[in-house]
């Protein structure tokens, strides 16, 4: 079900009415959790297991941890296991549950279907683990177990057959007589191998709740449907923005206060991300789709715009969603974090991050840079790290070289823009515009890297880019001015112009123009580009 | 705004803490609620205006004879438009589809101009058949895109073609695409071969009842190559011959304010083109038809209920009932297509709705298993109006 679509528009005309109508019971929170199940099972019903069990494991992890002394101590082991003398309760119980979860396991692996025995072998790992958790009662081993299973579900379901066919080759390669099994082989009772669309974005979501309450900077949950909730909220559950349990959790402590301006609100950030999507994204999408599936056929200058074109249709597309996304909370009274903030007209990489999926940067930067030690240790600790994290983000959008080396020139560019940065020449003599148009031009090549369908064809376009013939790109002169527009409006807003956007006249004219152009020039469906992360 | 970069030492919290506001956006466009009152008026008078207003500017020339072209098969609001310049006192609309259109004749040679003939009035009889029609899609487009209709006479031609099998019926479980997707019902009664998301499904219920999306359908359709209008901008791609060319610079040159007419010479059609020949001179033998029962044929049952549709509107209606070529049936098949048409008869006449049943054409004026040739357009013209009861109705 996607945004700009009729179903969803079905959807929000039942689910919103019976949200605000159950406002004065304690029946809208199991409402919005209903809803937001539905949502995501509309796709495909077995997702649904997933993320229930994504959900269930880490809210019971954190009860788990919290029953745990925040300090180290030593605990008689030997006790423990013997007589079972634990002084929590709940620890207890989760032992006990743990050696009972460990004897099924065992049994259904032995004797139930052969398929199940992968997934159970998992299971096991992860109830072995809780066992000791317990039996240490250690809140480190809570935390390891969730990391585990999110990342291990994540990596199964997006880069399990990428590591495969890689190591195969590598096997071949070599000589070496090993064949590792297709994932899909692992799959149990017949279940398809399917990347569950958003898991890249749940998982996040829900692993920085269990993180935070490690790290002490949120509160317990005590609420299931509340937490379950706040992993699988429907307007953000897809494709973000990843939200903080300390930001999203609390605003269903109780009903949201209904006011006029969050649905005019919502009503006008919807309207701007179905224009971003429908007249702008899917249209760019027509012309790179065409250049980018033939590479061969384009000379230099169509190649060179398509590649811009995709720059620009990425961000249409997903920064549309997040408006969208950020709409529909807005009209049931929720708040969602900003996700992209004008990113092309950055001045510098580090800016670039900082205003481009900016929940994502801000995960990155909080869970794996900071971790890693930040800029704590010296020029060249930080500038691993930096490279590490931009590596790691690089891969979390998807199983590909190509990503990889995204993720790397990425991080390669940071290093390079914040030396620059340090010198003064660059930073007070190069004009603005320089700085904005070297980042763009930047960014625009890398996303060869990230839109070209293999690496060989991502090195045939940079080749050709240089070494083609100037040809006519055809490209449409629609497409160029409504870039173009944007352009201008968004520049127009970060300048001492800015007033003459508020005018009732540019909001109202603005809102009248992209509705009669969404009439007259949709371009039908279209799923968004970061579902697949 | 600020916003914490990468590479700077960040804070352990999340960019928006809770209680903190949460910036609206990046952009102005956050209207109040008069303004969105005042784009909501805007939008309503626009949407109700332009189809109006572009019905005034726009030509479109008819003529004698005039069918809606093959190329705008699928412009229903052109329909409907032309619907509202022939409706008048006396005027008889002819309902139905390739055959009453004329698949394999000029405008000339197509059932309404020799009815036009046989009667001495050249603009009595309009022929308003669409090609690619069958009765599931029919009855959309009379449920929506026929009001002008109303109250006029009207026959209704039966091609009994649609039954000859489960496919042809679309009864079949198997995904089978067909013209005019968007006429047939999208939900009720369910349709098994029509496979469309619901997203395409509701998209076709809304686009019916909203006028404006219809008129934007007819711009695709009279001006776009039934593209949409981003689509079309990307045709011409340097092929050789374009075949759209310069649409890459400007689609606003496209619209012309002229409804495209019909071919003057049509190579596809006529007693000059290859296509205009008996059925039989291939050397094509009989056949067997799996003929759909009567009451389970989803086609039947949407052919009566666009009947009593009609008679609900004050349509003065008279059911054209075959001629079916049943040279081409084997001699065991005909029983089966015989209980067939008495069966459809036989409702007719319970239904007092008066129909005629013109005697088979001669085998060589069948171009298929259900259209004339000219010749047989023009024989078939003279028997109708020969049939009393037709000349009843008629006056």
């Amino acid at each position: 079900m996607l945004f700009h679509t009729w179903p969803f528009f079905v959807f929000l005309l039942v689910v919103l009415p019976v949200f605000f109508a159950l406002r004065k019971t304690r029946l809208w929170l199991p409402w919005l959790t209903v809803a937001s199940y539905f949502f995501y099972g509309w796709w495909n019903p077995y997702y649904l297991i997933l993320v229930v069990y994504s959900t269930l494991l880490d809210f019971c992890l954190v009860a788990l941890m919290d029953h745990c002394p925040k300090a180290d101590q030593k605990v008689d082991v030997m006790a423990r296991l013997t007589g079972l003398r634990f002084d929590d309760r709940v620890l207890k119980f989760a032992f006990l549950g743990s050696v009972l979860a460990t004897i099924g396991i065992v049994l259904l692996a032995t004797f139930g279907p052969k398929t199940l025995r992968p997934t159970m072998a998992v299971f096991g790992l992860i109830v072995l683990l809780m066992g000791l958790g317990a039996l240490y009662s250690s809140r480190k081993i809570w935390l390891v177990i969730s990391l585990v299973n999110n990342l291990a579900l994540l990596l199964f379901f997006k880069y399990a057959r990428f590591v495969a066919e890689n190591l195969n080759g590598v096997f071949a390669w070599i000589h070496v007589p090993l064949h590792l099994p297709d994932p899909s082989a692992l799959m149990p009772l017949g279940f398809q191998y399917l990347l569950p669309v958003g898991i890249s974005f749940f998982t996040f979501q829900s692993l920085s709740y269990t993180i935070d309450f490690y790290l002490g900077n949120v509160h317990r949950e005590r609420n299931f449907l509340r937490f379950a909730t706040f992993v699988c909220f429907f307007p953000q559950l897809m494709a973000g923005p990843i939200e903080r349990a300390r930001h999203l959790l609390p605003q269903f402590y109780k009903f949201p206060e209904v006011r006029m301006q969050n649905f005019t609100d919502g009503a006008s950030l919807f309207l701007v991300g179905l224009f971003k999507k429908l007249a702008l994204a899917n249209y760019l999408s027509f012309y790179v789709e065409r250049v980018y599936d033939n590479p061969k056929a384009y000379g230099a200058p169509a190649l060179i715009l398509a590649t811009v074109a995709f720059g620009w249709q990425i961000f249409f597309d997903f920064s549309g969603y997040t408006d969208m996304a950020r709409g529909v909370a807005k009209l049931m009274g929720f708040n969602l974090i900003l996700n992209f903030n004008n990113p092309y007209l950055s001045t510098g990489l580090g800016e670039f991050w900082s205003r481009w999926h900016i929940s994502l940067s801000s995960w990155f930067r909080d869970y794996v840079y900071i971790p890693l030690g930040g800029n704590r240790h010296g020029s060249f600790e930080t500038y691993r790290n930096l490279f590490i994290t931009f590596f790691i983000s690089g891969i979390w959008h998807g199983a590909a070289w190509t990503f990889v080396i995204w993720g790397v020139l990425h991080g390669l560019g940071v290093l390079i823009t914040r030396e620059l940065e340090r010198s003064a020449v660059y930073r007070e003599r190069v004009p603005k515009m320089i700085k904005q148009a070297g980042v763009f031009l930047f960014v625009s090549f890398t996303w060869i890297f990230f839109r070209a369908e293999s690496l060989s064809d991502a090195l045939l376009i940079v080749r050709r880019t240089f070494t083609a013939a100037w040809q006519n790109p055809y490209i449409p002169a629609l497409m160029l001015g409504l870039v173009a527009v944007v352009w201008t409006y968004e520049l127009l807003y970060e300048s001492r112009f800015r007033e003459l956007l508020k005018s009732s006249f540019v909001r109202v004219g603005g809102a009248v123009c992209m509705v009669l152009y969404l009439c007259l020039c949709s371009s039908g469906g279209g799923a968004f580009i970061y579902f697949q992360f | 705004m600020e916003t914490p970069s990468l590479t700077a030492k960040p804070p352990v919290v999340p960019p928006v803490p809770a209680g903190k506001e949460v910036p609206f956006g990046v952009n102005e466009v956050r209207l109040s609620a008069r303004q969105w009152l005042a784009t909501l008026v805007i939008l309503g008078l626009v949407a109700l205006l332009t189809p109006r207003v572009w019905k005034r500017i726009q030509r479109f020339d008819t003529g004698p004879d005039y069918r809606i072209p093959y190329e705008l098969s699928k412009d229903y609001w052109l329909y409907e438009q032309r619907l509202d310049q022939v409706a008048k006192p006396g005027a008889v609309i002819v309902l139905g589809d390739s055959v009453v259109w004329g698949e394999y004749v000029l405008p000339n040679g197509t059932l309404s101009h020799f009815l036009n003939q046989q009667t001495g009035q050249p603009d009595r009889f309009i022929n308003g058949g669409i090609n690619g029609l069958f009765p599931l899609a029919e009855e959309g487009l009379i449920n929506y895109y026929s009001g002008p209709l109303r109250h006029q006479k009207v026959i209704v031609h039966c091609n009994l073609l649609w039954m000859t099998s489960p496919k042809a019926d679309l009864s079949t479980e198997k995904e089978d695409q067909f013209n005019h997707s968007r006429l047939v019902p999208q939900f009720s009664p369910w349709i098994p071969c029509y496979k469309a998301n619901a997203n395409e499904r509701l998209s076709t219920l809304v686009q019916r009842e909203v006028g404006f999306l219809q008129w934007v359908g007819h711009l695709q359709n009279a001006y776009f190559g039934q593209k949409s209008i981003l689509s079309w901008t990307l045709e011409d791609d340097g092929g050789n011959p374009p075949h759209y060319p310069n649409a890459y610079r400007n689609p606003l040159a496209q619209i012309s304010l002229t409804v495209p007419s019909p071919p003057a010479d049509d190579p596809q059609r006529g007693p000059k083109s290859p296509r205009h020949k008996a059925w039989s001179t291939d050397g094509q033998g009989t056949t067997r038809f799996e003929w759909v029962e009567l009451d389970s044929s989803l086609q039947w049952q949407a052919f009566q209920r666009m009947i009593r549709q009609l008679r609900s509107r004050g349509n003065d209606v008279l059911v054209l009932l075959g001629p079916f070529n049943e040279h081409l049936l084997a001699e065991d098949n005909r029983p089966a297509y015989q209980k067939l048409r008495n069966g459809i008869a036989a409702w007719l006449a319970q239904n007092q709705i008066p129909v005629v049943v013109p005697e088979i054409l001669p085998s060589e004026l069948y171009a298929d298993a259900s259209h004339p040739l000219t010749e047989g357009y023009e024989l078939l013209a003279k028997r109708i109006y020969s049939a009393e009861n037709f000349r009843r109705w008629l006056e």
